[in-house]
């Protein structure tokens, strides 16, 4: 069935240009872009950002503050990864080490030059776009499954050269770094203050996320994920904007590195080897990366998970696995898909076709 | 020149092992159009079902063959299981199996322990040939690789199985419609791909202590072999094995052998972005839908 798509798709194309659009239009429609109603996202986000602002003061303890912490930094890498898997369907296994990167060049600036967070966040950010831009170049020319490859390769080269790279690297033992320079009247070095700087990076990965998708650059990403022939034929810059979505997600990367390096105030490299990276790859398929709050989800499941269950790292290792087939088997969309879809057969509401078509990734 | 003589002998047997799983990943891959990330763990789970076996007291190339029809048999329940259902989308099927192989490995640490185990050499014997001492068992390694990839070579390309199969692969729709069941000949694929690896971690014990992560280090040489050589090319996946068996060995005893896995990983980087369908040329793998 899908051959003929795309056939028909081509036809289309090359008839007549109006009807190739109008057909993009339908493919891009699905699920995941069919808007809820303005007061229904309104409600949803404003509840989340309150709960998420209330947290520190729930007196739920130090613990499950710091679990907060590890888990808002991986979202917003996730929500990197999300935007270039789920608006432009570009999967990557290596994107530990893309954090990884924003983390060590934060860590280097710091140990050589002395920087603080401030000065080498901006630095960080654009080195982890221009590596993530570098390892997207082969994409432009090889499938999927060959970038995936791709990424899983740069990810066991870039823990291979941190190891060997002596002292510049800090070699296996890692780097270590001083806590976040102090803003006026606030000091990082409290666990709730440092919660309430990884929570403001999240509100500006959510906005940021949130402006794509509805933006022109959003949908034209979709286009490209949809059909890269048909946008192609349409005029659409494919080359350049898988290239400058996977920029754009290396400075998510960048970020969440940073903050991961101020929070834990010391690096390895076995942070950002190939487990952590299968892990973001497997947070964002159980989320659903075509919806604004899925990596969250995600990124909530798999690190409370374990918490909640008082399981032991094999155990809860084991249960990721299973989560992760079962989502793909019985919810290629995600949890969150999963989600949209029971609000809406509650709400009565006619979308819900879409979920057979959501899991096209 | 001895020394040099006997790393090659040496890099050769290391070889042998990764020729199997790459001929394994080339078939599966290339052929059934499944990207399995699994199959390094499917080459630990057959190399812990030996040194299980082993040490039950099981004679070593008894432990072989049990270990590679285990690795089939399981090899079949993951495809029935999960991957039919993932055909149509590649992608889903890969990451299904990056969780497979997480349960895998964990399953083997929770059943066993993450330690790693080892066999004591099933045959004991060193060879002098020509002033080179080479170890009994790293022969026999490279015969019975040697076996099985004539034989999986003259399955491919000489029988009509091959020929029916590799039919199905460059266009599987009239390939339906002339009356080949396709279906089947996925599964039978996957199973046979599963089966090398059993085997590959059978002999892959019988050379090297391995642990429960073993898998998710040899997946990457894998895929390099089977991408050097061209997907869905056994000839072309024994040419990957040899070069990357021999730079490993090489840089083992004269590089520099900390960036010993670092090569491998840069050879196939530069094959993946220069020549993406392999040096002997192959499928482009499995088409998205």
């Amino acid at each position: 069935m899908p051959v003929t798509d795309n056939s028909a798709g081509k036809m289309g194309a090359t008839t007549e240009g109006t009807r190739a659009r109008e057909r993009l239009a339908l493919l891009t429609a699905d699920n995941a872009s069919v808007p809820l109603q303005a007061s229904v996202q309104a409600i949803t986000a404003i509840l989340l950002a309150a709960l998420l602002i209330a947290l520190p003061w729930l007196g739920l303890g130090y613990r499950f503050l710091s679990i907060a912490i590890t888990t808002i930094y991986t979202a917003i890498g996730l929500y990197g990864l999300g935007l270039q898997f789920g608006q432009a369907g570009i999967m990557s296994v290596g994107h530990a080490a893309l954090m990884g990167v924003g983390a060590y060049t934060s860590a280097i600036l710091s140990v050589q030059l002395g920087w603080g967070f401030w000065t080498t966040l901006p630095f960080a950010m654009a080195m982890s776009a221009i590596v993530g831009g570098i390892i997207g170049l082969p994409t432009l020319r090889v499938g999927g499954q060959h970038y995936i490859i791709i990424t899983f390769c740069f990810c066991a080269l870039f823990v291979i050269v941190l190891t060997n790279g002596g002292t510049f690297t800090g070699s296996a033992t890692g780097l270590d770094v001083g806590s976040v320079t102090p803003l006026p009247g606030i000091n990082f070095d409290k666990l709730s203050n440092n919660y309430y700087l990884v929570l403001a990076a999240l509100f500006l990965a959510l906005a940021a996320t949130y402006l794509i998708g509805i933006s022109r650059y959003g949908r034209t990403l979709r286009a490209i994920r949809e059909n890269e022939q048909l946008a192609r034929s349409v005029g659409i810059n494919v080359d350049l904007h898988k290239l400058g979505v996977l920029m754009v997600s290396g400075l998510f990367a960048g970020l969440a590195g940073v903050l991961q390096l101020y929070y834990l105030r010391h690096i390895s490299p076995s942070l950002f080897g190939a487990f952590p990276s299968l892990y973001l790859a497997l947070m964002v398929m159980l989320g659903g990366a075509r919806y604004l709050y899925g990596p969250l989800i995600g990124a909530i499941i798999v690190n409370f998970l374990p918490e909640v269950l008082n399981l032991d790292p094999v155990d809860s290792r084991i249960a990721y696995g299973v989560c992760l087939l079962l989502v793909i088997l019985l919810l290629p969309g995600g949890v969150s898909a999963g989600i949209k879809n029971i609000y809406c057969a509650i709400a009565g509401g006619s979308e819900e076709q879409g979920g057979g078509s959501n899991g096209r990734a | 020149m001895d020394i040099l003589l006997q790393q090659l002998v040496n890099s050769l047997s290391v070889a042998s092992v990764t020729i199997l799983i790459g001929i394994g990943i080339t078939l599966i891959f290339g052929l059934a159009g499944i990207v399995n990330f699994a199959h390094g763990e499917f080459l630990m789970v057959g190399g812990m079902a030996t040194w299980f076996m082993v040490g039950a007291g099981i004679n070593f190339f008894l432990a072989l063959v049990f270990a590679g029809l285990l690795v089939g048999a399981l090899g079949y329940a993951a495809e029935r299981c999960l991957f039919r259902f993932t055909l149509n989308r590649p992608m889903n099927g890969f990451i299904m199996s990056i969780g497979l192989s997480v349960i895998l490995q964990h399953a083997v640490i929770r059943v066993f322990n993450e330690f790693q185990k080892s066999i004591a050499d099933p045959v004991g014997q060193v060879w002098t040939i020509g002033g080179v001492d080479i170890i009994a068992m790293r022969a026999i390694v490279v015969a019975i690789t040697a076996v099985i990839v004539a034989i999986t070579y003259f399955g491919i390309s000489r029988s009509r199985y091959g020929m029916a199969l590799r039919a199905s692969v460059s266009d599987r729709d009239t390939a339906e419609l002339m009356g080949i069941p396709v279906r089947r000949y996925v599964t039978g694929v996957f199973i046979y791909g599963s089966l090398l690896a059993g085997i590959g971690g059978a002999l892959m014990i019988s050379l090297f202590p391995i642990t429960p992560f073993t898998g998710s280090v040899i997946i990457i040489r894998g895929f390099a072999v089977s991408l050097i050589g061209g997907l869905g090319n056994v000839g072309g996946a024994v040419v990957g094995g040899l070069v990357l068996g021999l730079v490993d060995g090489l840089s083992a005893g004269y590089g520099y052998p900390e960036w010993t896995d670092a090569y491998s990983l840069v050879v196939m980087i530069l094959i993946l972005v220069l020549r993406p369908q392999g040096l002997l040329g192959g499928t482009l793998g499995p088409k998205a839908s």
